[in-house]
Protein backbone atom coordinates (compact mmCIF):
# COMPACT_ATOMS: atom_id res chain seq x y z
CA UNK A 1 0.00 0.00 0.00
CA UNK A 2 1.41 2.98 -1.14
CA UNK A 3 1.83 6.04 1.47
CA UNK A 4 0.49 9.30 1.17
CA UNK A 5 2.11 10.64 4.30
CA UNK A 6 5.81 8.76 4.02
CA UNK A 7 7.80 9.67 6.84
CA UNK A 8 9.80 12.26 7.28
CA UNK A 9 13.72 10.34 7.86
CA UNK A 10 16.30 11.90 6.47
CA UNK A 11 19.64 10.24 5.81
CA UNK A 12 21.17 13.31 6.15
CA UNK A 13 23.33 13.67 9.72
CA UNK A 14 21.17 17.31 10.82
CA UNK A 15 23.94 20.07 12.67
CA UNK A 16 20.82 20.64 15.16
CA UNK A 17 20.79 18.26 17.66
CA UNK A 18 17.57 17.01 18.79
CA UNK A 19 14.42 14.02 17.57
CA UNK A 20 13.55 14.28 13.85
CA UNK A 21 10.96 16.16 12.71
CA UNK A 22 7.33 14.88 12.19
CA UNK A 23 5.03 15.84 9.77
CA UNK A 24 1.90 16.90 9.89
CA UNK A 25 0.16 13.72 10.03
CA UNK A 26 2.17 11.87 12.30
CA UNK A 27 1.86 14.91 15.12
CA UNK A 28 -2.01 14.63 14.41
CA UNK A 29 -1.27 10.80 14.73
CA UNK A 30 0.76 10.67 17.99
CA UNK A 31 -1.66 13.18 19.50
CA UNK A 32 -5.00 10.72 18.69
CA UNK A 33 -3.65 7.81 19.71
CA UNK A 34 -2.43 9.43 22.76
CA UNK A 35 -5.95 10.94 23.82
CA UNK A 36 -8.11 7.84 22.74
CA UNK A 37 -5.81 5.01 24.80
CA UNK A 38 -5.68 7.93 27.67
CA UNK A 39 -9.24 8.02 27.07
CA UNK A 40 -10.14 4.92 27.71
CA UNK A 41 -8.19 4.22 30.31
CA UNK A 42 -9.87 6.56 32.06
CA UNK A 43 -13.09 5.36 31.31
CA UNK A 44 -11.87 1.83 32.63
CA UNK A 45 -10.58 3.72 36.35
CA UNK A 46 -13.76 5.09 36.61
CA UNK A 47 -15.20 1.51 36.61
CA UNK A 48 -12.26 0.43 38.86
CA UNK A 49 -13.57 0.50 42.74
CA UNK A 50 -12.29 2.81 45.39
CA UNK A 51 -11.60 1.82 48.80
CA UNK A 52 -11.73 5.01 51.42
CA UNK A 53 -10.58 4.57 54.97
CA UNK A 54 -11.57 8.07 56.54
CA UNK A 55 -10.01 10.33 54.37
CA UNK A 56 -7.34 8.65 53.13
CA UNK A 57 -8.78 7.26 49.48
CA UNK A 58 -7.28 4.42 48.45
CA UNK A 59 -8.16 4.60 44.50
CA UNK A 60 -6.53 4.19 41.34
CA UNK A 61 -6.47 8.22 40.27
CA UNK A 62 -5.85 7.33 36.75
CA UNK A 63 -3.49 4.27 34.79
CA UNK A 64 -0.29 6.48 34.52
CA UNK A 65 1.51 4.10 32.29
CA UNK A 66 -0.34 4.60 29.43
CA UNK A 67 -0.06 8.43 28.63
CA UNK A 68 3.78 8.11 29.75
CA UNK A 69 4.44 5.35 27.20
CA UNK A 70 3.28 7.37 24.74
CA UNK A 71 5.37 10.30 25.45
CA UNK A 72 8.03 8.25 26.52
CA UNK A 73 8.52 6.34 23.21
CA UNK A 74 6.75 9.20 20.41
CA UNK A 75 7.25 12.73 20.53
CA UNK A 76 6.82 13.85 24.17
CA UNK A 77 5.09 17.27 23.16
CA UNK A 78 2.32 15.99 21.45
CA UNK A 79 1.38 13.03 23.70
CA UNK A 80 1.40 15.14 26.20
CA UNK A 81 -1.11 17.59 24.15
CA UNK A 82 -3.72 14.81 23.46
CA UNK A 83 -3.66 12.65 26.49
CA UNK A 84 -4.67 15.17 29.14
CA UNK A 85 -7.57 15.65 26.37
CA UNK A 86 -8.31 12.11 26.52
CA UNK A 87 -9.42 12.18 29.97
CA UNK A 88 -11.65 15.33 29.01
CA UNK A 89 -13.11 14.45 26.06
CA UNK A 90 -14.36 10.56 27.34
CA UNK A 91 -14.68 11.01 30.93
CA UNK A 92 -15.94 14.38 31.42
CA UNK A 93 -17.94 15.70 28.26
CA UNK A 94 -19.28 11.88 27.50
CA UNK A 95 -19.97 10.95 31.17
CA UNK A 96 -21.44 13.96 31.53
CA UNK A 97 -19.17 15.34 34.40
CA UNK A 98 -17.72 18.24 32.56
CA UNK A 99 -16.34 20.60 35.34
CA UNK A 100 -15.35 24.61 32.91
CA UNK A 101 -12.58 25.74 34.51
CA UNK A 102 -11.32 23.08 36.62
CA UNK A 103 -11.09 20.95 33.35
CA UNK A 104 -8.49 23.68 32.02
CA UNK A 105 -6.22 23.06 35.21
CA UNK A 106 -6.25 19.60 35.27
CA UNK A 107 -4.96 19.73 31.79
CA UNK A 108 -2.33 21.71 32.28
CA UNK A 109 -1.11 19.91 35.12
CA UNK A 110 -1.34 16.49 33.13
CA UNK A 111 0.37 18.10 30.36
CA UNK A 112 3.55 19.37 32.56
CA UNK A 113 3.96 16.66 34.16
CA UNK A 114 4.04 14.65 31.01
CA UNK A 115 5.77 16.57 28.93
CA UNK A 116 8.60 16.65 31.45
CA UNK A 117 8.42 12.98 32.05
CA UNK A 118 8.75 12.55 28.39
CA UNK A 119 11.75 14.70 28.24
CA UNK A 120 13.53 12.67 30.60
CA UNK A 121 13.26 9.15 28.78
CA UNK A 122 16.32 8.98 26.41
CA UNK A 123 16.01 5.50 25.60
CA UNK A 124 12.69 3.62 26.55
CA UNK A 125 14.55 -0.09 26.72
CA UNK A 126 16.27 1.51 29.95
CA UNK A 127 13.64 0.63 32.79
CA UNK A 128 15.44 2.92 35.66
CA UNK A 129 14.82 6.07 33.03
CA UNK A 130 11.44 4.95 32.78
CA UNK A 131 10.69 4.83 36.16
CA UNK A 132 11.98 7.87 37.12
CA UNK A 133 9.37 9.64 34.40
CA UNK A 134 6.58 7.90 35.22
CA UNK A 135 6.90 8.74 38.79
CA UNK A 136 8.00 12.39 37.87
CA UNK A 137 4.80 12.57 35.58
CA UNK A 138 2.38 11.76 38.31
CA UNK A 139 4.45 13.66 40.98
CA UNK A 140 4.44 17.27 39.13
CA UNK A 141 0.47 16.46 38.16
CA UNK A 142 -0.71 15.77 42.03
CA UNK A 143 1.73 18.57 43.65
CA UNK A 144 0.52 21.02 40.81
CA UNK A 145 -2.99 20.40 41.54
CA UNK A 146 -2.51 20.24 45.33
CA UNK A 147 -1.19 23.53 45.09
CA UNK A 148 -3.90 24.41 43.26
CA UNK A 149 -6.40 23.30 45.88
CA UNK A 150 -4.55 25.23 48.22
CA UNK A 151 -4.75 28.23 46.34
CA UNK A 152 -8.22 27.95 46.48
CA UNK A 153 -8.43 27.92 50.26
CA UNK A 154 -6.08 30.77 50.38
CA UNK A 155 -8.28 32.87 48.32
CA UNK A 156 -11.89 31.47 49.31
CA UNK A 157 -11.29 31.98 52.87
CA UNK A 158 -10.25 35.25 54.54
CA UNK A 159 -6.88 35.54 55.83
CA UNK A 160 -6.59 31.87 55.73
CA UNK A 161 -3.22 31.61 57.53
CA UNK A 162 -5.05 33.08 60.63
CA UNK A 163 -7.73 31.06 61.07
CA UNK A 164 -6.95 28.48 63.93
CA UNK A 165 -6.60 24.91 62.47
CA UNK A 166 -6.94 25.60 58.41
CA UNK A 167 -4.21 25.44 57.16
CA UNK A 168 -2.48 22.47 59.52
CA UNK A 169 -5.48 20.49 58.04
CA UNK A 170 -5.87 21.25 54.35
CA UNK A 171 -2.19 20.64 54.40
CA UNK A 172 -2.16 17.30 56.31
CA UNK A 173 -5.29 15.80 53.97
CA UNK A 174 -3.26 17.37 50.71
CA UNK A 175 -0.05 15.71 51.65
CA UNK A 176 -1.99 12.56 52.99
CA UNK A 177 -3.44 12.29 49.43
CA UNK A 178 -0.57 13.20 47.52
CA UNK A 179 1.36 10.72 48.81
CA UNK A 180 -1.33 7.79 48.63
CA UNK A 181 -1.61 9.01 44.52
CA UNK A 182 2.17 8.54 44.73
CA UNK A 183 2.21 4.98 45.60
CA UNK A 184 -1.04 3.69 43.94
CA UNK A 185 -1.07 5.91 40.48
CA UNK A 186 2.50 6.95 40.25
CA UNK A 187 4.42 3.73 41.19
CA UNK A 188 1.80 0.48 40.92
CA UNK A 189 -0.16 1.66 37.77
CA UNK A 190 2.42 3.57 36.62
CA UNK A 191 6.17 2.82 36.76
CA UNK A 192 5.52 -0.69 36.83
CA UNK A 193 3.71 -1.82 34.13
CA UNK A 194 5.42 0.91 31.94
CA UNK A 195 8.98 -0.60 33.34
CA UNK A 196 7.44 -3.79 31.58
CA UNK A 197 6.23 -2.55 28.48
CA UNK A 198 8.13 0.30 27.33
CA UNK A 199 11.27 -2.29 25.78
CA UNK A 200 8.39 -4.73 24.92
CA UNK A 201 6.47 -1.82 22.37
CA UNK A 202 9.98 0.04 21.89
CA UNK A 203 10.77 -0.12 17.68
CA UNK A 204 6.95 -2.12 17.02
CA UNK A 205 4.41 0.56 17.78
CA UNK A 206 6.82 3.27 16.23
CA UNK A 207 6.29 1.65 12.43
CA UNK A 208 2.92 1.23 13.05
CA UNK A 209 2.42 5.27 12.78
CA UNK A 210 5.53 5.27 10.20
CA UNK A 211 8.07 6.17 12.55
CA UNK A 212 11.34 5.46 13.20
CA UNK A 213 12.02 4.67 17.18
CA UNK A 214 13.31 7.33 19.53
CA UNK A 215 17.43 7.67 18.79
CA UNK A 216 19.21 7.76 22.24
CA UNK A 217 21.61 9.63 20.72
CA UNK A 218 19.33 12.36 19.64
CA UNK A 219 17.04 12.79 22.60
CA UNK A 220 14.42 15.55 23.07
CA UNK A 221 15.69 18.21 24.91
CA UNK A 222 13.40 19.58 27.10
CA UNK A 223 12.60 22.81 25.59
CA UNK A 224 13.28 23.63 22.51
CA UNK A 225 13.75 27.08 23.36
CA UNK A 226 15.49 28.73 26.53
CA UNK A 227 12.38 30.54 27.00
CA UNK A 228 10.34 27.60 26.63
CA UNK A 229 12.82 26.27 30.14
CA UNK A 230 12.74 29.13 31.76
CA UNK A 231 8.57 29.47 31.51
CA UNK A 232 8.51 26.08 33.05
CA UNK A 233 11.10 26.68 35.54
CA UNK A 234 9.29 29.90 36.36
CA UNK A 235 5.90 28.12 36.83
CA UNK A 236 7.32 25.75 38.99
CA UNK A 237 9.09 28.15 41.40
CA UNK A 238 5.18 30.36 41.19
CA UNK A 239 3.69 27.47 42.49
CA UNK A 240 6.53 26.63 45.31
CA UNK A 241 6.59 29.80 46.27
CA UNK A 242 2.89 29.37 47.24
CA UNK A 243 2.88 26.30 49.16
CA UNK A 244 6.14 28.25 51.11
CA UNK A 245 3.73 31.30 51.63
CA UNK A 246 1.22 29.03 53.01
CA UNK A 247 3.03 27.40 55.85
CA UNK A 248 5.15 29.98 56.55
CA UNK A 249 1.43 31.19 58.29
CA UNK A 250 1.99 28.30 60.27
CA UNK A 251 5.19 28.60 61.02
CA UNK A 252 5.81 32.56 61.95
CA UNK A 253 4.12 33.38 64.66
CA UNK A 254 0.80 35.11 64.09
CA UNK A 255 1.30 38.17 65.97
CA UNK A 256 4.31 39.33 64.51
CA UNK A 257 2.18 41.50 61.35
CA UNK A 258 0.12 44.28 62.39
CA UNK A 259 -3.67 43.33 62.03
CA UNK A 260 -4.34 46.78 60.73
CA UNK A 261 -1.91 45.71 57.88
CA UNK A 262 -3.60 42.67 57.40
CA UNK A 263 -6.98 44.32 57.11
CA UNK A 264 -5.94 46.81 54.46
CA UNK A 265 -3.41 44.63 52.40
CA UNK A 266 -3.92 41.31 53.00
CA UNK A 267 -6.58 40.87 50.45
CA UNK A 268 -4.85 43.34 48.10
CA UNK A 269 -2.02 40.39 48.29
CA UNK A 270 -4.03 37.77 47.59
CA UNK A 271 -5.04 38.90 44.48
CA UNK A 272 -1.30 40.00 43.44
CA UNK A 273 -0.60 36.20 44.08
CA UNK A 274 -3.73 35.33 41.88
CA UNK A 275 -2.94 37.58 39.21
CA UNK A 276 0.89 36.49 39.06
CA UNK A 277 -0.24 33.02 38.42
CA UNK A 278 -2.89 33.74 36.28
CA UNK A 279 -0.55 36.13 34.26
CA UNK A 280 2.20 32.26 34.40
CA UNK A 281 -0.69 30.33 32.65
CA UNK A 282 -1.19 32.58 29.64
CA UNK A 283 2.18 33.16 29.40
CA UNK A 284 2.96 29.20 29.34
CA UNK A 285 -0.26 28.90 26.81
CA UNK A 286 1.18 31.31 25.10
CA UNK A 287 4.42 30.27 24.94
CA UNK A 288 2.80 26.34 23.86
CA UNK A 289 1.07 27.79 20.99
CA UNK A 290 4.53 29.78 19.53
CA UNK A 291 6.57 26.97 20.19
CA UNK A 292 3.56 24.33 18.21
CA UNK A 293 3.68 27.37 15.33
CA UNK A 294 6.73 28.17 15.31
CA UNK A 295 7.49 23.77 14.58
CA UNK A 296 4.64 24.09 11.85
CA UNK A 297 6.01 26.63 9.99
CA UNK A 298 9.62 25.36 10.12
CA UNK A 299 8.31 21.53 8.61
CA UNK A 300 6.53 23.36 6.27
CA UNK A 301 9.69 24.84 5.28
CA UNK A 302 11.31 21.70 5.28
CA UNK A 303 8.76 19.87 3.30
CA UNK A 304 8.70 23.00 0.97
CA UNK A 305 12.64 22.39 0.37
CA UNK A 306 12.32 18.74 0.22
CA UNK A 307 9.52 18.26 -1.85
CA UNK A 308 8.79 21.36 -3.96
CA UNK A 309 4.88 21.71 -2.52
CA UNK A 310 5.17 24.40 -0.47
CA UNK A 311 2.17 24.98 2.28
CA UNK A 312 0.93 28.06 3.63
CA UNK B 1 -20.32 -9.43 48.46
CA UNK B 2 -20.88 -12.65 46.19
CA UNK B 3 -24.36 -11.22 44.43
CA UNK B 4 -22.79 -7.86 44.67
CA UNK B 5 -19.78 -9.59 42.12
CA UNK B 6 -22.57 -11.38 40.16
CA UNK B 7 -24.55 -8.19 39.26
CA UNK B 8 -21.57 -6.32 38.48
CA UNK B 9 -20.60 -8.31 35.36
CA UNK B 10 -18.50 -6.54 32.47
CA UNK B 11 -21.56 -6.64 30.35
CA UNK B 12 -23.43 -4.78 32.60
CA UNK B 13 -20.50 -2.02 33.22
CA UNK B 14 -20.56 -1.46 29.39
CA UNK B 15 -24.07 -0.87 28.71
CA UNK B 16 -24.41 1.07 31.88
CA UNK B 17 -21.30 3.29 30.47
CA UNK B 18 -22.37 3.17 26.72
CA UNK B 19 -26.20 4.38 28.39
CA UNK B 20 -24.93 7.51 30.40
CA UNK B 21 -22.59 8.48 27.33
CA UNK B 22 -25.88 8.77 24.48
CA UNK B 23 -28.48 9.48 26.50
CA UNK B 24 -30.87 11.97 25.32
CA UNK B 25 -30.14 15.14 27.71
CA UNK B 26 -32.46 17.97 28.05
CA UNK B 27 -33.71 20.44 30.25
CA UNK B 28 -34.14 24.45 30.55
CA UNK B 29 -30.06 25.36 29.53
CA UNK B 30 -29.30 22.34 26.78
CA UNK B 31 -32.12 24.26 24.49
CA UNK B 32 -30.29 27.79 24.82
CA UNK B 33 -26.98 29.20 22.46
CA UNK B 34 -24.18 27.12 24.11
CA UNK B 35 -22.12 30.08 24.25
CA UNK B 36 -24.70 31.56 26.59
CA UNK B 37 -24.81 28.34 28.30
CA UNK B 38 -20.91 28.94 28.75
CA UNK B 39 -21.16 32.49 29.84
CA UNK B 40 -23.74 31.95 32.14
CA UNK B 41 -21.61 29.64 33.59
CA UNK B 42 -18.53 31.79 33.98
CA UNK B 43 -20.91 34.20 36.00
CA UNK B 44 -21.12 31.65 38.56
CA UNK B 45 -17.72 30.47 38.76
CA UNK B 46 -16.24 33.67 39.30
CA UNK B 47 -18.74 35.64 41.19
CA UNK B 48 -18.07 33.75 44.28
CA UNK B 49 -14.48 34.43 45.10
CA UNK B 50 -15.06 37.65 44.69
CA UNK B 51 -16.93 37.95 48.27
CA UNK B 52 -16.45 36.90 51.25
CA UNK B 53 -20.11 37.71 52.93
CA UNK B 54 -21.78 34.16 53.97
CA UNK B 55 -25.49 35.86 52.93
CA UNK B 56 -24.21 36.56 49.28
CA UNK B 57 -22.97 32.97 48.79
CA UNK B 58 -26.02 31.77 50.14
CA UNK B 59 -28.30 33.50 47.79
CA UNK B 60 -25.49 32.30 45.08
CA UNK B 61 -25.94 28.70 45.73
CA UNK B 62 -29.65 28.71 46.02
CA UNK B 63 -29.62 30.29 42.23
CA UNK B 64 -27.39 27.76 41.25
CA UNK B 65 -29.80 24.74 43.00
CA UNK B 66 -32.39 25.84 41.18
CA UNK B 67 -31.15 25.65 38.47
CA UNK B 68 -29.51 22.07 38.68
CA UNK B 69 -33.03 21.27 39.99
CA UNK B 70 -34.73 22.95 36.46
CA UNK B 71 -31.79 21.05 34.42
CA UNK B 72 -33.17 17.62 35.23
CA UNK B 73 -30.09 16.60 36.48
CA UNK B 74 -30.35 12.67 37.41
CA UNK B 75 -30.26 12.07 41.25
CA UNK B 76 -27.32 9.48 41.17
CA UNK B 77 -25.14 12.54 40.02
CA UNK B 78 -26.50 14.16 42.69
CA UNK B 79 -26.57 12.05 45.56
CA UNK B 80 -22.61 11.44 44.60
CA UNK B 81 -22.50 15.04 44.72
CA UNK B 82 -23.95 15.53 48.20
CA UNK B 83 -22.03 12.87 49.70
CA UNK B 84 -18.34 13.53 48.46
CA UNK B 85 -18.97 17.71 49.73
CA UNK B 86 -20.57 16.19 53.49
CA UNK B 87 -17.67 13.21 53.82
CA UNK B 88 -15.10 16.18 52.57
CA UNK B 89 -16.40 19.17 54.72
CA UNK B 90 -16.25 16.25 57.89
CA UNK B 91 -13.00 15.45 56.93
CA UNK B 92 -11.40 19.00 57.34
CA UNK B 93 -13.72 19.87 59.98
CA UNK B 94 -12.29 17.08 62.10
CA UNK B 95 -8.83 17.79 60.93
CA UNK B 96 -9.31 21.23 62.47
CA UNK B 97 -10.68 20.25 65.65
CA UNK B 98 -7.74 18.28 65.94
CA UNK B 99 -5.55 20.98 65.37
CA UNK B 100 -7.38 23.42 67.61
CA UNK B 101 -9.52 25.25 65.74
CA UNK B 102 -12.65 26.57 66.90
CA UNK B 103 -16.34 27.98 66.04
CA UNK B 104 -14.35 30.54 63.65
CA UNK B 105 -12.69 27.60 62.08
CA UNK B 106 -16.19 25.88 61.33
CA UNK B 107 -17.49 29.34 59.88
CA UNK B 108 -14.52 29.79 57.79
CA UNK B 109 -14.70 26.11 56.22
CA UNK B 110 -18.71 26.74 55.36
CA UNK B 111 -17.68 29.57 53.74
CA UNK B 112 -15.43 27.72 51.45
CA UNK B 113 -17.46 24.57 51.11
CA UNK B 114 -20.45 27.02 50.01
CA UNK B 115 -17.92 28.93 47.49
CA UNK B 116 -16.86 25.50 45.94
CA UNK B 117 -20.57 23.89 46.11
CA UNK B 118 -21.73 26.47 43.72
CA UNK B 119 -19.14 26.42 41.20
CA UNK B 120 -20.07 22.80 41.46
CA UNK B 121 -23.48 23.25 41.01
CA UNK B 122 -23.25 25.45 38.16
CA UNK B 123 -20.74 23.75 36.10
CA UNK B 124 -23.36 20.70 36.56
CA UNK B 125 -26.41 22.71 35.55
CA UNK B 126 -24.62 23.90 32.88
CA UNK B 127 -22.75 20.86 31.44
CA UNK B 128 -24.57 17.69 32.51
CA UNK B 129 -27.51 18.12 29.94
CA UNK B 130 -25.55 20.05 26.79
CA UNK B 131 -24.64 17.87 23.97
CA UNK B 132 -21.25 17.35 23.88
CA UNK B 133 -20.78 18.41 20.26
CA UNK B 134 -23.03 21.41 20.92
CA UNK B 135 -20.55 22.17 23.97
CA UNK B 136 -17.42 21.60 21.80
CA UNK B 137 -18.76 23.99 19.01
CA UNK B 138 -19.11 26.32 21.31
CA UNK B 139 -15.46 26.39 22.60
CA UNK B 140 -14.72 26.59 18.73
CA UNK B 141 -16.43 29.56 18.29
CA UNK B 142 -14.64 31.58 21.44
CA UNK B 143 -11.46 30.30 19.48
CA UNK B 144 -10.23 27.25 21.32
CA UNK B 145 -8.12 24.93 19.58
CA UNK B 146 -9.80 22.60 16.94
CA UNK B 147 -8.37 19.80 18.12
CA UNK B 148 -10.62 19.99 20.86
CA UNK B 149 -13.80 19.54 18.73
CA UNK B 150 -12.51 16.59 16.59
CA UNK B 151 -11.03 14.76 19.89
CA UNK B 152 -15.18 15.30 20.76
CA UNK B 153 -16.68 14.24 17.33
CA UNK B 154 -13.95 11.31 17.19
CA UNK B 155 -14.16 9.97 20.86
CA UNK B 156 -18.27 10.19 20.41
CA UNK B 157 -17.66 7.70 17.42
CA UNK B 158 -14.99 5.30 18.81
CA UNK B 159 -16.01 4.73 22.28
CA UNK B 160 -18.57 1.70 21.39
CA UNK B 161 -15.69 0.03 19.11
CA UNK B 162 -13.51 0.70 21.83
CA UNK B 163 -14.71 -0.58 24.39
CA UNK B 164 -15.92 -3.18 22.62
CA UNK B 165 -12.27 -4.08 21.59
CA UNK B 166 -11.32 -3.86 24.99
CA UNK B 167 -13.40 -6.10 26.27
CA UNK B 168 -12.57 -8.98 23.70
CA UNK B 169 -8.75 -9.07 24.61
CA UNK B 170 -10.05 -9.01 28.26
CA UNK B 171 -11.80 -12.35 27.83
CA UNK B 172 -9.34 -13.71 26.05
CA UNK B 173 -6.72 -13.04 28.91
CA UNK B 174 -9.11 -14.56 30.78
CA UNK B 175 -10.16 -17.80 28.36
CA UNK B 176 -6.35 -18.88 27.89
CA UNK B 177 -5.42 -18.05 32.08
CA UNK B 178 -5.14 -20.74 34.59
CA UNK B 179 -8.31 -20.56 36.73
CA UNK B 180 -8.93 -18.14 39.57
CA UNK B 181 -7.17 -19.86 42.67
CA UNK B 182 -8.05 -19.02 46.34
CA UNK B 183 -9.04 -15.60 47.04
CA UNK B 184 -6.43 -14.98 49.75
CA UNK B 185 -7.03 -12.55 52.97
CA UNK B 186 -9.19 -9.81 51.59
CA UNK B 187 -9.22 -10.79 48.06
CA UNK B 188 -6.27 -9.64 47.38
CA UNK B 189 -4.98 -12.45 44.53
CA UNK B 190 -8.18 -11.27 43.11
CA UNK B 191 -7.23 -7.42 43.17
CA UNK B 192 -3.72 -8.75 41.87
CA UNK B 193 -5.16 -11.31 39.10
CA UNK B 194 -7.70 -8.01 37.88
CA UNK B 195 -4.64 -5.41 37.96
CA UNK B 196 -2.13 -7.18 36.04
CA UNK B 197 -5.18 -8.32 33.70
CA UNK B 198 -6.21 -4.75 33.11
CA UNK B 199 -2.42 -3.88 32.46
CA UNK B 200 -1.41 -6.69 29.88
CA UNK B 201 -4.43 -6.18 27.80
CA UNK B 202 -3.10 -2.65 26.88
CA UNK B 203 -0.15 -4.22 25.43
CA UNK B 204 -2.10 -5.53 22.08
CA UNK B 205 -4.65 -2.72 22.58
CA UNK B 206 -1.73 0.24 22.26
CA UNK B 207 -0.62 -1.69 19.22
CA UNK B 208 -4.39 -2.25 17.69
CA UNK B 209 -5.34 1.41 17.97
CA UNK B 210 -2.19 2.64 16.99
CA UNK B 211 -2.72 0.58 13.46
CA UNK B 212 -6.11 1.89 13.48
CA UNK B 213 -5.15 5.51 14.25
CA UNK B 214 -2.74 5.80 11.37
CA UNK B 215 -5.77 4.58 9.14
CA UNK B 216 -8.42 7.49 10.55
CA UNK B 217 -5.53 9.85 10.31
CA UNK B 218 -4.69 9.47 6.99
CA UNK B 219 -8.55 8.90 5.62
CA UNK B 220 -8.56 12.53 6.85
CA UNK B 221 -5.67 14.06 6.05
CA UNK B 222 -6.52 12.93 2.38
CA UNK B 223 -9.53 14.49 2.98
CA UNK B 224 -7.65 18.04 3.51
CA UNK B 225 -8.65 17.85 7.66
CA UNK B 226 -6.05 19.95 9.00
CA UNK B 227 -6.14 22.57 6.04
CA UNK B 228 -10.60 23.13 6.80
CA UNK B 229 -9.94 23.17 10.10
CA UNK B 230 -7.58 25.71 10.26
CA UNK B 231 -9.20 27.97 7.20
CA UNK B 232 -11.51 30.33 7.87
CA UNK B 233 -14.49 29.34 5.57
CA UNK B 234 -14.49 25.99 7.16
CA UNK B 235 -14.92 26.86 10.21
CA UNK B 236 -17.62 29.48 9.56
CA UNK B 237 -19.41 26.54 7.92
CA UNK B 238 -19.36 24.28 10.65
CA UNK B 239 -20.44 26.98 13.34
CA UNK B 240 -22.85 28.62 11.20
CA UNK B 241 -25.89 26.54 13.10
CA UNK B 242 -25.46 28.42 15.88
CA UNK B 243 -27.74 31.36 16.39
CA UNK B 244 -28.63 33.35 20.07
CA UNK B 245 -32.45 34.44 20.45
CA UNK B 246 -33.73 37.09 22.55
CA UNK B 247 -34.57 33.66 25.07
CA UNK B 248 -30.53 34.13 25.41
CA UNK B 249 -30.21 37.40 26.12
CA UNK B 250 -33.14 37.17 28.70
CA UNK B 251 -31.50 34.54 30.51
CA UNK B 252 -28.18 36.08 30.94
CA UNK B 253 -29.69 39.53 32.07
CA UNK B 254 -31.91 37.50 34.28
CA UNK B 255 -28.78 36.04 36.13
CA UNK B 256 -26.98 38.97 36.15
CA UNK B 257 -30.23 40.72 37.77
CA UNK B 258 -30.27 37.45 40.58
CA UNK B 259 -26.65 37.93 41.31
CA UNK B 260 -27.49 41.54 41.92
CA UNK B 261 -29.91 40.53 43.81
CA UNK B 262 -27.98 38.51 46.02
CA UNK B 263 -25.56 41.10 46.62
CA UNK B 264 -28.51 43.58 47.99
CA UNK B 265 -28.83 40.70 50.38
CA UNK B 266 -26.09 40.27 52.02
CA UNK B 267 -25.91 44.13 51.67
CA UNK B 268 -28.63 44.24 54.25
CA UNK B 269 -27.47 41.86 56.51
CA UNK B 270 -24.01 40.65 56.25
CA UNK B 271 -22.93 37.39 57.46
CA UNK B 272 -19.38 37.06 57.65
CA UNK B 273 -17.07 34.06 58.56
CA UNK B 274 -14.13 35.67 60.79
CA UNK B 275 -15.40 38.24 63.13
CA UNK B 276 -13.96 41.03 62.20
Amino acid sequence: MSEPAAPARRSDPRTRSGPPQLNRSQKLMVFVLSMTLFGLANILTEVLPEIRIGPVELSVSYLAFVPVLMASLFHPLYAALGAPLGEIVFVDLLMGDFSGIGELEGYLQLFLGLYIAGCLVRDPRRRGQVFTASVTAVAVDKLLSAVVDIGKVMVGVEDAEYVAGLPESILLLEGVGFTTDLVISGVLFGALPAMAMAPRLYGKVEPLLGMAPRDPARPAPLAERGTGAFLLTALLLAFVSMIAAFTSGIVDNFGVWEPGFIDRYGQRFLWVGVSAACLVLIALVVSVRYLVHARRERAAQDAGAGRGEGRR
Amino acid sequence: MGTRREALTVEWVKLELLRTAYATRGGMLARRDPRFVIGWYLVFAVVPWLTHNITVLLGLFAVCAAAVVLSRVGPLVLGLFLLGFVLESLYVLFAAWFFDGDAATALALAELTLKLATVSLASMAAFVSLDPERLSDALLSLHAPAMLSFGVSYGFRMLPVLMEEFHTVVDGYRLRAAPPGPRGVLGWRVVLRTGTTVVNAFYPLILNTAKRTRTTVEALETKGFTYASEHPDGRRIRLAYLAADRWDVLLIAATLALVAACFGLGHHWPLYGTAG
